[in-house]
């Protein structure tokens, strides 16, 4: 043996290595004949959209009901497009999976989502329809409306007390004032804004009553060169100019509520959620968080906001489709809807539903701007919008490094009108 | 020959100089890991942990599947690493001693390879291992991680072999070792240097890979540390506390292992040269 | 860690070639024995079929995937939609593509030259060294080529990070008030020096350690020669020092431009090719229309042509190599 060819003994040694590096192979085990025991459904969920105790309360009930195990896997926002659209064409993608409301009509379109019709007509039928309406693609329904959120200005009580400040703002111009008052009156940041938190510029356009896209024969193109969309970014940048955030960063990079958690900073603009998110990382914030409104132009309207919202979506390609609904029909039941709600303080998919907000301070605070709120256009072409680098993102970040918003808009009309038109 | 006062000084003046340039990021990434976070969020850089603490590290190991992470990555950079050394060694006495039709045809071929730009190959790669259902498995990564390592090593331990004075061989194989045998007693030994600097090199490169593990490989299960590395500093971005810990875990054992092998690779180079 | 050079990196063979064919070392008939048969493919048929599968195979796989529409949706449910040159087509009537060519080709130049330059004074620097500052010297440079790129590319964001990173501060030091609060990614001059500065950092022990210990290899007597013959420290350099190191000098540039060109990682994580793409170099430009955007099949076209443009930049050297071999049988 040791004779042989040092060819040889270097191809033994080549197989016996990779049999060593094999890794473990999953969980393969397929149901057997009696219900679901021993399968386990894996769950998509976005970093911070539900609350632990949520999850481990809708675990216990899934388990009781189907034998079965369910495993959460927690995503980040970033790249996520990416991910998922791999994921969907493999053979064991996520079998139920959060997505954005924005970004359902594109996947819809690609055929990786299931169809839920059956889902929608034995729970869904009183779902609110202005929410459901991202979940309808060519009439069919392919993901169930989960939550809906709107942002809030989430604030330090003690800095703003430290600051002389004893009401709330009403106005966008009082709350400017209030932001320079603790500037200089303090050594907090006002507020933490990064420039590219392009959630809170769409929902300024909405306040403008604008639109990013207009159309254009049949095709949708960039519409940022509308002046109502130059008034909303100028809005922006006034505000942003107060905070040292970034901006050239979104608020996930570094995730703004960490931020806000070390104290000294007055505010930002964020989900009501993320509060949990700064509480967790420094317990002692949790007494000085408040929230309020995004003031208005007016006293009387609020700022426009961008009403984001999560579906809840089932693979094509997952096998445990029956699982898969069973799981939807008890997360999404009134009771763990209604839980999601008081405890993340979201709008849920049912109006009955929403008592459940009362005395959550950051769903009170979102509610008054809900009726004003808007999205992006629900079109399968959105969702290319979105990837990085996101156009609109690029140009806020030029706007506020000094360029004319008219010069940026010009800037990236052609990736943005090329997104939009891009093939699918 | 005597030289100046200044001639004799600006050679180590300027070692100086480089040596805290080259020196410094890799301190500052300790130094910062090292300080408690009040000492790296101050408006003026404190040059020195005085007030030293493992929070950080805590931090940083403290995440879900650390050591799975761990595990994975010496499994997969070990392997690599291995494979590509033997299937290189092979290869390159072929190339280094014999002579054969197509010899010439060999080297360009894995000159070639060394240039394959694997980040633009990914989703082709994706698209093999998926179909291949070798997802999450350890695998696939292995394997490419020795194929990028292995154009590399197999040309620069031809190299290696070929420095070996012939003469030796033969006298071995006049000796009566047949001339496997030579390989293995005479010319495996003087290798030994070579072996190793390539083995950094491909240590190096299977350790730090991530565009293709980040999209072949989904579950935790089967993640490595680069991974963990650049989700932990989108997940703590601000906390460069955390984040210099973490880089610091990850770059640990590069470190030592070239501290430790460089010298003898490039003391054994020179001297096998000039022994030569 | 080693350069491999189209002949040995270093010594004996060099030696013996100076000295001229008929000398003992030359090969003779027997030592070069032809062992003809199968032995030597047999001793490479492993790297060879590792190459083709792990190589050849997603090579032509991306070649194929070019000359498709692939999309979300084809990806997804595992549709082929052959579209013809149509991706090459898009990508090669796009002004975008040939900007980032241009913009990777300056890239890698500076870059290379940099490193090559200062690598080379580093490199001879440590040969005039005493033993002590050069053992120190030394340790510096392994631990600046140890660092893993990915680490690597962490610390340098945070040395450069616009709130409490050390350059700023620095820099604000120094005078430079207007740097205090500065954000190196705001424009694509200020991204490329912080990539191009964390590259060069990089890249140079491996140039200055390496070359090193090819000096240390010249025969003294060479030098001893020049000497006799009246040359000072620059003549002697010019005549014995970089004659002997070409060879070298020459694998080394080639390596380094192979991998200053393909460089993804510290592009993409410094900036992510930002701010409104400006960094994008091909690879990241490939990565970013391909992976990010979705649209797989041009990013498998962007990618072809980055391998082809890659072939271009290096063969000259490539031709060298087949010249040398050619010589050498």
């Amino acid at each position: 043996m040791k004779r042989k060819l040092v060819a040889a003994i270097g191809v033994a040694g080549m197989m016996v290595s990779i049999a060593a590096c094999g890794g473990d192979d999953g969980d393969g085990g397929k149901a057997g004949a009696d219900g679901y025991a021993g399968q386990t459904l894996t769950v998509w969920v976005m970093d911070g959209s539900s609350p632990d105790q949520w999850q481990k309360d809708v675990t216990a009930a899934f388990e009781k009901k189907t034998k079965a195990k369910v495993k959460f896997e927690i995503q980040q926002w970033n790249g996520i497009q990416q991910k998922l659209t791999t994921a969907l064409s493999e053979e064991n993608p996520p079998d139920v999976f959060e997505i954005g409301n924005t970004q359902t009509p594109a996947y819809a379109k690609t055929g990786g989502l299931a169809e839920l019709a059956d889902l929608k007509s034995s729970i869904g039928a009183d779902w609110t329809e202005s929410l459901n309406n991202a979940s309808v693609y060519e009439g069919k329904q392919y993901a169930a409306p989960w939550y809906f959120a709107s942002r809030v200005v989430v604030y330090n009580k003690k800095v703003w007390a430290d600051a002389g400040i004893k009401e709330l703002p009403k106005t966008r111009d009082e709350f400017y004032a209030d932001l320079k008052q603790i500037g200089s009156k303090t050594k907090a940041e006002p507020i933490y804004l990064p420039g590219q938190n392009w959630y809170h510029f769409v929902g300024l356009v909405v306040g403008e009553g604008a639109e990013l896209v207009k159309k254009d024969g049949d095709k949708y193109v960039s519409n940022l060169d509308d002046p109502k969309v130059t008034a909303a970014m100028e809005t922006y940048k006034k505000f942003q100019a107060l905070s040292k955030a970034p901006k050239d960063k979104d608020e996930a990079t570094p995730q703004q509520s960490e931020v806000f958690a070390k104290g000294n900073v007055g505010a930002f603009i964020g989900m009501g959620w993320e509060a949990a998110t700064a509480v967790k990382a420094n317990p002692e914030i949790e007494k000085q968080i408040g929230y309020f409104t995004i003031p208005g132009a007016t006293a009387d309207k609020p700022e426009g906001v961008f009403l984001g919202g999560s579906n809840l979506a089932v693979a094509a390609g997952s096998k445990k489709q029956e699982l898969a609904k069973e799981f939807l029909r008890i997360a999404l039941s009134d009771q763990y809807e209604g839980e999601l709600a008081k405890q993340n303080g979201v709008i849920p998919n049912k109006e009955s539903l929403q008592t459940n907000l009362k005395g959550n301070a950051a769903a009170e605070a979102a509610a008054p701007a809900a009726a004003g709120g808007g999205t992006t256009p629900l079109i399968p072409e959105w969702a290319a919008v979105e990837n990085a680098p996101n156009p609109i993102k690029t140009y806020m970040t030029a706007v506020l490094n000094g360029k004319t918003p008219a010069a940026a808009a010009k800037q990236v009309e052609d990736e943005f009108n090329k997104r939009l038109s891009q093939q699918q | 020959m005597k030289r100046s006062l200044f001639g004799r000084l600006w050679p180590n003046v300027t070692a100086v100089v480089l040596f805290i340039g080259f020196v410094f990021p890799v301190y500052w990434m300790f130094a910062t890991a090292l300080k408690p976070t009040g000492d790296i969020i101050t408006e003026d850089p404190v040059w020195f942990p005085t007030d030293v603490t493992f929070e950080h590290f805590r931090t940083a190991v403290g995440v879900d599947h650390f050591w799975t992470y761990v595990t994975n990555s010496l499994v997969v950079t070990v392997c690599a690493v291995v494979l590509s050394l033997v299937v290189a060694l092979v290869g390159s006495f072929a190339l280094a001693r014999m002579r054969f039709r197509g010899r010439r045809g060999f080297v360009i071929g894995f000159m070639l390879a060394q240039m394959a730009p694997w980040e633009v190959m990914i989703i082709a790669m994706y698209m093999i291992v998926r179909d291949a259902s070798m997802l999450n498995s350890l695998v696939p990564l292995t394997a490419f991680y020795m194929m990028m390592i292995l154009p590399f090593t197999i040309l620069t331990l031809r190299g290696f072999v070929a420095a070996v004075p012939r003469d030796l061989e033969e006298a071995a194989m006049v000796d009566g070792c047949t001339r496997a045998q030579a390989f293995r007693r005479v010319i495996l030994p003087l290798l030994a240097p070579g072996l190793m600097s390539t083995s950094l090199f491909g240590f190096v490169t299977a350790w730090n890979e991530f565009p293709l593990v980040l999209v072949v490989n989904k579950e935790a299960e089967a993640q490595t540390l680069p991974l963990w590395l650049s989700s932990f500093q989108t997940a703590f971005g601000d906390d460069w506390g955390a984040t210099m810990a973490a880089s610091s875990l990850f770059a640990v054992p590069i470190l030592i292992l070239f501290l430790f092998l460089q010298r003898k690779a490039v003391s054994g180079l020179t001297a096998g040269a000039v022994k030569g | 860690m080693t350069v491999q050079t189209e002949r040995p990196p270093s010594g004996p063979a060099d030696v013996r070639k100076t000295a001229g064919a008929g000398a003992p070392g030359t090969p003779t008939p027997r030592a070069a024995s032809r062992t003809g048969g199968f032995a030597p493919y047999l001793l490479l048929l492993p790297a060879c079929a590792a190459t083709v599968l792990l190589l050849g195979w997603p090579l032509l796989k991306d070649v194929l995937l070019s000359f498709q529409n692939l999309n979300m949706a084809q990806l997804i449910q595992h549709v082929t939609e052959w579209n013809g040159i149509s991706n090459y087509q898009k990508v090669l009537t796009g002004e975008d593509f040939w900007r980032v060519t241009l913009r990777s080709i300056l890239f890698t130049a500076v870059n290379v030259v940099l490193i090559m330059v200062v690598g080379t004074l580093v490199g001879l620097l440590l040969a005039r060294l005493g033993k002590r500052m050069r053992i120190t010297l030394m340790i510096g440079l392994v631990l600046a080529w140890a660092m893993p790129v990915v680490a690597a590319t962490t610390v340098y964001q945070w040395l450069f990070a616009q709130r409490f990173g050390v350059v700023n501060w620095v820099l604000d030091r120094l005078g430079w008030h207007s740097m205090a609060d500065y954000s190196w990614t705001s424009s694509q001059l200020s991204t490329f020096f912080v990539v191009t500065v964390l590259i060069v950092w990089m890249s140079i022990p491996f140039v200055a350690v390496n070359l090193y210990a090819a000096t240390t290899t010249i025969p003294g007597e060479l030098y001893e020669a020049a000497a006799l013959d009246g040359a000072g420290v620059w003549k002697s350099f010019t005549t014995v020092t970089l004659p002997f190191l070409r060879p070298f000098l020459y694998a080394t540039t080639f390596l380094e431009i192979i991998w200053v060109f393909k460089a993804f990682v510290q592009v993409f994580t410094i900036n992510g090719g930002g701010p409104d793409r400006l960094t994008e170099t091909l690879p990241v430009y490939a990565y970013i229309e391909g992976v990010g955007n979705q649209h797989y099949g041009m990013g498998a076209a962007i990618a072809v042509l980055t391998i082809l443009i890659l072939l271009g930049l290096t063969a000259h050297y490539l031709r060298i190599v087949l010249k040398q071999e050619e010589d050498e049988l």
